[in-house]
């Protein structure tokens, strides 16, 4: 049980108060252990972002708990959520979410400024991680220069800078072609192969049936699929 | 730490020159703050150089006493014809301050009086100054052409004379007036040097006994007492009038300048034991000084402040642009926090785009001030000196400025709230 990476129990978000309250999860259990790659579906309203902004520490449940590594970050402190996006987290965004006036390097080193005190460093790593995405020709460029593609490579070694125990991605095909999309997919199930944890958000069944494992969200609730 | 520093300045830097317009205008504000500040400061500092020069040219360490006209007479004798005047200082005023008063380095005896200067059947009404030589030095009495007068001159009772230039003007002289004989009352007067026509002020003039109207011819005191006498006899409207004033002024100095008021209030009593009425005035010109001084100081400050008002409005300019980029940035800031920037990091970020922005508008300011200086001191005649105390306290003031006015703005963008920020635009 506490070699679980995340454990959601009996997570719950309302929003509002009194009449104007408005539940959106109701009780979510969910458990995922290392080197798991699952996908979790839903149709729009289901409460698909509620619950991966909880997942990513965005945002704190109104009830329950949740253990990331074995901690409880339900009630963590602002400054204790950001670490943790920052040390365990990696994010991958459906548009991509670069930093414009940064390079490519740039943009990949971006979580190294903000690491604990006495953590400097990464640098080498950054470059490592764009050489293993494939694009460590383009180091100097913008993100203005680079195909959408190229742009999601690019955001997936900036997850991967600090070495997160966790990396989550939402619809990280949404805004890509067929071809292009396989290609991150590939991306991501290499770095499965490798031992990352890899939570998947997505409406695409065909996306989810390349992670090993399916959970479905349906109106606040969770249930296992595959 | 070093290294994150150097990474926020250089990414300041960046995004400032990434939209140069923009930063210019940001700057703007700042930019013409510190240089009218800097402005300011300089003419206050040119203005009181130019304060201390006038009152240099008096001498601080100068007392100055004048004889005058004293309102209530009680010694004068009044016949149907003759009106006789005896006031003023003296000769034994000189012995007693001399003999009696401690602390003084020198004290030069004046004799003036209106006399008519002629040439040929022309007159001009002049005034004869009998001074001692080292006077003309004193006060600054230059002679443009020839000499002043020498303590030769004095001792071998001469008859010299050194002569505002514009007198020969007034008389009509043609061809070279040094060395010529000018009859001045009654005496004739070889010209041995021609003085400066120098505009006095008010001040000066009253301190240094000199008219505005008549120009000044000045001979030895010593040829004078023995040759020409002290009274002066005047006529008007069929009544004759005569003047006896032995001194019209004496011009004391004292050793150290901290003495000249312990002193002022010595002659004053000296004088009050021999002089029934007021025939005498004091100036003190270290007293003036003072005066003046404090009045400056507060234009000075009420220079400043008022410079200080364009700095302000230039602070609020930074923070208003600084809000407008926030909004902009909004994505970026959410894409940061996502990453895991904690607040202060957002705020060290923003913070630093201000400050580099104002600090650089105080560099450019300090160059638009010292432009302004120049252009103010060719008005205004003062000198403009700019010191490197008052460009090390605008470049401080700019980046004060920055960090006071973009707290705010800063603040704004740590407390976004990431998640609605990354769905922003």
């Amino acid at each position: 049980m506490s070699a679980a990476v995340l454990a959601l129990r009996g997570v719950t978000k309302a929003y509002g108060e009194g009449d104007a309250r408005v539940e959106v999860l109701h009780g979510l259990d969910l458990e995922i252990q290392p080197g798991e790659f699952v996908a979790i579906m839903g149709p729009s309203g289901s409460g698909k972002s509620t619950l991966l902004n909880i997942l990513g520490c965005l945002d704190r449940p109104t009830g329950g708990a949740y253990l990331l590594d074995g901690e409880d970050v339900a009630r963590f402190s602002d400054d204790q959520l950001s670490l943790i996006r920052n040390s365990r987290i990696g994010f991958i965004f459906q548009s991509y979410n670069l930093i414009a006036q940064l390079t490519v390097l740039e943009n990949v080193k971006v979580p190294l400024l903000y690491r604990a005190r006495g953590h400097g460093g990464g640098a080498q790593r950054a470059q490592e991680l764009l050489h293993t995405v494939g694009l460590s020709h383009r180091l100097t460029h913008r993100p203005s220069q680079l195909s959408g593609g190229e742009c999601q490579r690019v955001a997936i070694a900036r997850a991967l800078v600090n070495d997160p125990i966790l990396i989550l991605a939402d619809e990280p095909t949404g805004n890509l072609d067929t071809k292009t999309g396989a290609e991150v997919l590939e991306l991501l199930e290499g770095l499965h192969r490798a031992g990352s944890t890899i939570v998947l958000i997505t409406h695409d069944p065909a996306v989810a049936r390349r992670a090993g494992r399916t959970v479905r969200l349906q109106d606040g609730r969770l249930k296992e699929a595959s | 730490m070093r290294e994150r520093v150097t990474q926020l300045f250089l990414l300041a830097l960046r995004n400032l020159v990434g939209y140069p317009l923009r930063s210019l205008l940001t700057a703007l504000g700042v930019v013409f703050g510190v240089g009218s500040v800097i402005a300011m400061m300089a003419l206050g500092a040119g203005m009181q150089q130019a304060l201390l020069a006038e009152f240099g040219r008096l001498g601080l360490r100068n007392i100055i006493l004048n004889s005058k006209k004293p309102a209530t007479r009680k010694k004068d004798v009044q016949t149907s014809q003759w009106q006789f005047n005896r006031y003023g200082l003296t000769r034994k005023d000189l012995r007693q301050i001399t003999e009696t008063v401690p602390g003084i380095s020198d004290v030069l005896p004046v004799h003036a009086r209106p006399e008519l200067a002629w040439h040929g059947s022309r007159k001009v009404e002049a005034t004869l100054h009998a001074v001692q030589p080292r006077h003309m030095d004193m006060f600054g009495l230059r002679a443009i052409r020839g000499r002043a007068l020498t303590d030769a001159d004095a001792a071998g009772l001469r008859r010299v004379c050194a002569v505002r230039g514009s007198l020969f003007g007034e008389l009509g002289f043609q061809g070279e007036p040094l060395g010529s004989s000018l009859l001045v009352g009654r005496e004739y007067y070889t010209v041995v040097g021609i003085l400066e026509d120098e505009p006095l002020l008010d001040y000066q003039r009253k301190a240094m006994n000199v008219d505005s109207k008549t120009k000044e011819v000045y001979v030895p005191y010593a040829t004078m007492n023995e040759r020409a006498g002290t009274k002066i006899v005047t006529r008007r409207q069929g009544s004759r009038e005569m003047t006896d004033i032995e001194l019209s002024q004496i011009v004391v100095t004292v050793e150290r300048e901290e003495d000249v008021i312990r002193t002022v209030e010595m002659l004053q009593r000296v004088l009050a034991r021999s002089h029934e009425d007021e025939d005498y005035e004091i100036v003190v010109p270290l007293k003036e000084l003072t005066l003046r001084r404090k009045t400056q100081e507060v234009l000075r400050y009420a220079l400043i402040a008022i410079a200080s008002i364009s700095l302000l409005v230039g602070g609020i300019g930074i923070a208003n642009i600084m809000l407008a980029t926030v909004t902009e940035r909004t994505r970026e800031i959410g894409i940061r926090r996502a990453l895991g920037a904690r607040r202060r990091h957002i705020v060290a970020q923003f913070l630093t785009e201000t400050t580099v922005i104002s600090t650089l508008g105080g560099l450019l300011g300090v160059a638009v001030g010292f432009g302004m200086s120049y252009l103010l001191a060719a008005w205004t005649s003062w000198s403009a000196i700019i010191t490197p105390e008052s460009i090390l306290l605008a470049l401080t003031i700019s980046m004060g400025t920055g960090i006071v006015f973009g707290l705010f703005p800063a603040r704004r963008a740590a407390l976004l709230d990431p998640i609605a920020a990354l769905r922003h635009e």
